[in-house]
């Protein structure tokens, strides 16, 4: 047993491979575990059938359409949270009457789950595309906001001083350090902004989208009439998806913020 | 330039929890020498140099800077303890911040910080970011940044505190390099005797809480001064004497912590 351990530790290169050799064995025990019992793909199909109907709709280009479409609403609901909650933050960071009129507003609104506005919004606004974008944005709205105003407020006094100290006009000290000093922060919120924009227009696809595009109607959709592959092959795209924003979004912070990564 | 502090006071917090930092301290610190201020820490030595530097407001006294006609902070520029250099710019872009927050053009600016950092031995780092540089070379950045400015008057806030002993020494020599060169008019915070005999034209020894000056001393050692001084019968007298005077005030400070926590 401690011999493994040891040739484990000492080989790098079986080193790097475990965690693809784990998800390989997942895949197989998967298979495995479904060809020797007979179970129903119904209830769990066998990785090999959910491989094929996933080439099916990528052939198809059902799949390429439908994910186009959550994309561009999640780029749209991401944008106007990002905007709007970068802005809201900054103006509170720098302005304390600021603050203090939006706080409670934020206090209030920001622990209700915006799911439950999902009802009232489309009395507003219909099933259409501003109802899924303006639920999405008002969701990833309030983490922006929150980490930008924190970030701003976080800012190293000692910075502040030094600045004031050679020269610098009260201007000059908020867009040449309380900004860019306050980057990680607004980063860090504009990530976790992203995430929930994700979930959000996701979910406002499945709950009345009356457009019947979009990976959250393909899920439902798969799901009502039992093809449990296709919910199988959506699921698999939608984390491969998540995985590929999350680091597309890190290529980004590198080139806006370099400093802030601890590579430069 | 001349520096004439008369009667300061510095009192922090409100009655009945008021800490008195400094009270009523007068002194004349002489042009183009160099002034170290020496105490125990929570004397007020930094608070003292905030307060002639235009950086804080203090509660009480004057300040005259030079013929008196030159604003507060306009005459001098600090360098931290902490060195607070922006970690976000570039080596020469922190170097030459006072340059463009005054409206230089960027060649400029960028011209004569490539000249300084070559004069402080930092040449070819201009693009490198603060935390790429050890804490010597940042302490030189530092030291260009406040440069730079050519204000006559150099603040300097234990800015050598942090060094290990062989950077500090080179440090020590590279500012007496720099004073020789430059004639600045420069206030020193320090808590270590040698450095204060090392690097004074005259030395202010403060007391414990409240700061008040228990002693100015003349150090009358020959110029240009390097680290042979320090095993000389004269430096030797000047640090027993001074230790003497110190050990006071910090068993004064310990006996102020002592009753402070038996208070509380």
């Amino acid at each position: 047993m401690s011999a493994t351990i040891t040739s484990v530790r000492g080989s790098p290169l079986l080193q790097r491979a475990l965690p693809s050799l784990i998800v390989l064995g997942v895949i197989v025990g998967w298979e495995a575990l479904v060809e020797l019992n007979g179970l129903a793909p119904i209830y769990l199909p066998a990785p090999s059938s959910i491989l094929r109907y996933l080439w099916v709709m990528l052939a198809d280009g059902s799949m390429e359409y439908n994910l186009g479409i959550t994309f561009l609403r999640i780029m749209a609901g991401f944008l106007v949270a990002a905007i709007s909650g970068v802005i809201v933050g900054v103006v509170m960071g720098m302005s304390p009457l600021a603050a203090r009129i939006v706080d409670p507003w934020i206090a209030a609104l920001y622990p209700l789950p915006k799911i439950s506005l999902i009802p009232l919004l489309i009395i507003w606004l219909g099933t259409g595309e501003t109802y899924k974008i303006f639920i999405s944005a008002i969701s990833a709205f309030f983490p922006i906001v929150i980490s930008s105003y924190s970030g701003i407020g976080q800012v190293d006094q000692g910075l502040l001083k030094a600045a004031k100290d050679l020269g610098a006009s009260q201007v000059q000290v908020q867009t040449k350090i309380v900004i860019p000093a306050a980057m990680p922060s607004i980063i860090a919120g504009l990530h976790l902004g992203m995430g929930v924009t994700v979930i959000l227009v996701v979910a406002a696809e499945m709950i009345g989208g009356s457009s019947q595009s979009g990976m959250g109607y393909l899920l439902v959709n798969a799901g009502q009439v039992m093809e449990t592959e296709k919910v199988f092959a959506s699921l698999i795209v939608l984390a491969v998806f998540g995985a590929a924003l999350t680091y597309a979004q890190r290529w980004v912070d590198r080139i806006i913020a370099p400093w802030a990564q601890g590579k430069v | 330039m001349e520096i004439l502090v008369e009667n300061v006071s510095q009192i922090f917090g409100a009655a009945p929890h008021q800490v008195v930092a400094l009270d009523h301290v007068t002194h004349r610190f002489p042009s183009q020498k160099v002034t170290c201020i020496l105490g125990p820490s929570g004397c007020g030595k930094s608070t003292l140099t905030q307060i002639i530097g235009g950086i804080e407001p203090c509660s009480a006294g004057q300040i005259t800077i030079g013929d008196g006609r030159a604003g507060l902070g306009s005459q001098s520029v600090m360098m931290w303890q902490s060195l607070n250099l922006f970690p976000w710019r570039s080596v020469v872009e922190n170097v030459a911040f006072g340059l463009e927050v005054a409206g230089v053009s960027k060649a400029e600016r960028t011209e004569k910080g490539k000249k300084l950092l070559a004069s402080v031995g930092l040449r070819g780092f201009h693009d490198h970011y603060p935390r790429q540089l050890s804490g010597g070379m940042r302490q030189r950045v530092a030291l260009a940044r406040a440069l730079i400015l050519e204000r006559p008057i150099l603040l300097m806030d234990e800015p050598f505190a942090a060094l290990d002993a062989q950077t500090k020494i080179v440090m020590q020599e590279e500012l007496i390099r720099i004073y020789e060169a430059s004639k600045q008019t420069i206030l020193f915070v320090t808590h270590a005797i040698d450095e204060a005999i090392l690097l004074g034209d005259e030395i202010v020894v403060m007391t414990a809480r409240p700061g008040r000056i228990k002693d100015v001393i003349t150090v009358d050692l020959p110029r240009p001064r390097s680290q042979e001084l320090v095993g000389t019968p004269e430096f030797g007298k000047l640090y027993k004497y001074i230790l003497h005077l110190i050990r006071e005030e910090v068993q004064n400070a310990m006996a102020q912590e002592d009753l402070a926590v038996a208070a509380s």
